[in-house]
């Protein structure tokens, strides 16, 4: 018999991730895969899985799952209370799941995106070179729903594992977003730019795997326009409305509207975990301190 | 000239110029395809648009300084090389027909012009691809001509058909799958845009030449088209 998760419950977008579809943009393919990959690459090293591995990105919570075959889990990600059978666990640490155990998540008390892995990853098919759902474009499959069976197979981690508590983050802390300066830059004068980064924004609620469009102060350029021109991963754009909206993993590939600069990839990462509401601020950095923070997060996992 | 500018911590973008211009576009085209042919160790993905190309690399392995160096000499060296062996003609089969052509009759009442008058200007004119995105495959092509131009729908579309070939402003462009859109549709071509079956997955590719050929609605269908 075939070994997975039977879906009981979908929540309200749950979808596989990987590291997404890496080369394509140059035919409009959007990059997709693991909006936070802190939580995401966290999970496949407790598992001991290669780095990368696809596993299931679940917005909210409100999953439940019945396991066909046995194997071993981690949450990684948004802190929700979640049960094997009738037993609570913990986030960031790995489970044994046997046949006929029933994983439930409730909804997030703090983050918004819940990592559900498991050893050895899912056994679902790659399209255009990555697992990854892309909402939009309809490429990878879609989202969870209910009777679904997500494959795997039945492997074992011997040990349990756990992040210690002092490297778990914590998304209720005001999220300060760090970006180097880049693009139309110069387009903002310093009186735009000096309030741009004195607000405290907030996540509006038109946020979700393409974008996330803050609302606050209002800045203007002295753009009037530009040729529309290719987005990368973390750019700022501030449109006519002069709220700023942070493109994320499933953006589009190009755009016309001036961006100031582009948040640095892991404090996207943080980002894509903060809700409707979180306060946000923005902090300059230089490219090569940029460099060097990154750095060490994919030296880490990789 | 070309401007070199950070794009992000993994990204350089290089501008060519800041108009659309056929001149800027062949630097485009010629810098796209001079990179891609060098292959360089840390590129991981090279983006070509109206006006600029930004060029993605592994910063774990290089800085942005090294990169735009590396690029920079891959340019000043072939330089003189390049001619525009990748230029191809397509012929892309359209109908443009009223139950698909969704904005032909608006257009044709306000320039003042008959529905066949404003197929023709639509199909008398080759056009180059610009760029490819948006969504998958969907190429943003060049240009009207001045007489069909007219902008974006004031209302979008909350769905464009499948296939459904639109102008904005002096562009046109197809819909490789039904989306959102605002574009004026003034037809509907049969060929897939997007497909694994193709070499490189999209049907047109940057640099390429495009007509539009008028077929028939039972020619339309043969070909595997929907209404």
């Amino acid at each position: 018999m075939r070994s997975g998760f039977e879906v009981i419950t979908a929540g309200i977008q749950a979808t596989i991730q990987d590291l997404g579809r890496i080369g394509l943009a140059q035919i409009g393919v959007s990059l997709a895969g693991a909006m936070d990959e802190f939580a995401f690459s966290h999970a496949n090293k407790l598992l001991d899985n290669k780095y990368g591995t696809n596993m299931l990105e679940v917005v909210f919570g409100g999953v439940k799952l019945k396991s066909i075959g046995s194997t071993t889990i981690v949450l990684t990600g948004a802190k929700v209370d979640a049960k094997i059978n009738n037993k609570v666990i913990e986030i960031w640490k790995t489970y044994k799941i046997n046949d006929g155990d029933v994983l439930s998540l409730g909804f997030a008390t703090s983050g918004a995106r819940v990592y559900i892995a498991v050893k050895g990853g899912f056994d679902v098919k790659q399209e255009y070179g990555s697992c990854s759902v892309s909402i939009k474009e309809k490429l990878g499959g879609k989202p969870l729903h209910v009777k679904q069976f997500l494959p795997f197979t039945c492997k074992e981690l011997k040990n349990i594992r756990k992040l210690s508590k002092r490297y778990q983050p914590d998304y209720d802390k005001v999220l300060t977003l760090r970006i180097v300066a880049g693009y139309q830059w110069d387009m903002f004068e310093k009186n735009q730019r000096d309030k741009f980064f004195k607000t405290t924004y907030r996540v509006s609620g038109q946020n979700d795997r393409m974008g996330y469009r803050l609302s606050g102060e209002k800045i203007s350029s002295t753009c009037k326009g530009i040729v529309s021109e290719p987005i990368a991963y973390g750019s700022v754009q501030i449109p006519a409305h002069g709220e700023p909206i942070v493109l994320l993993k499933e953006r589009q590939t190009i755009g016309g509207y001036p961006k100031i600069g582009c948040v640095i990839p892991v404090d996207c990462f943080r980002l894509a975990q903060a809700k409707q509401d979180s306060e946000v601020n923005f902090e300059l950095i230089d490219l090569d301190k940029a460099r060097e923070i990154n750095r060490k997060f994919y030296k880490f996992f990789k | 000239m070309r401007c070199f500018s950070v794009a992000s911590v993994d990204s350089v973008i290089i501008y060519f110029g800041q108009d659309i211009s056929q001149s800027i576009a062949k630097e485009v085209r010629k810098t796209f395809y001079t990179l891609k042919d060098a292959k360089l160790e840390h590129i991981t993905e090279i983006v070509p648009s109206y006006t600029s190309i930004m060029v993605s690399y592994d910063f774990l392995k290089v800085s942005y300084k090294q990169i735009c160096k590396e690029i920079d000499e891959v340019l000043e060296y072939n330089d003189e090389s390049y001619n525009e062996v990748t230029t191809r003609l397509v012929n892309v089969p359209v109908y443009y027909g009223l139950e698909v052509g969704l904005d032909l009759e608006s257009l044709a009442k306000m320039k003042n012009r008959t529905i066949q008058e404003i197929i023709s200007l639509h199909v008398n004119k080759e056009y180059f691809v610009y760029a490819i995105g948006f969504s998958p495959g969907f190429p943003y092509m060049g240009e009207v001509d001045a007489a069909l131009a007219s902008p974006r729908l004031a209302n979008p579309r909350a769905k464009v058909p499948k296939g459904s070939v639109g102008i904005a402003d002096n562009q046109t462009a197809i819909y490789p799958q039904l989306s959102p859109g605002g574009w004026q549709i003034l037809g509907r071509t049969p060929t897939e845009m997007f497909d694994t079956s193709y070499d490189g997955f999209s049907y047109l590719k940057v640099g390429d030449k495009v007509k539009f050929e008028p077929i028939s609605k039972e020619n339309f269908l043969e070909l595997g088209g929907e209404i």
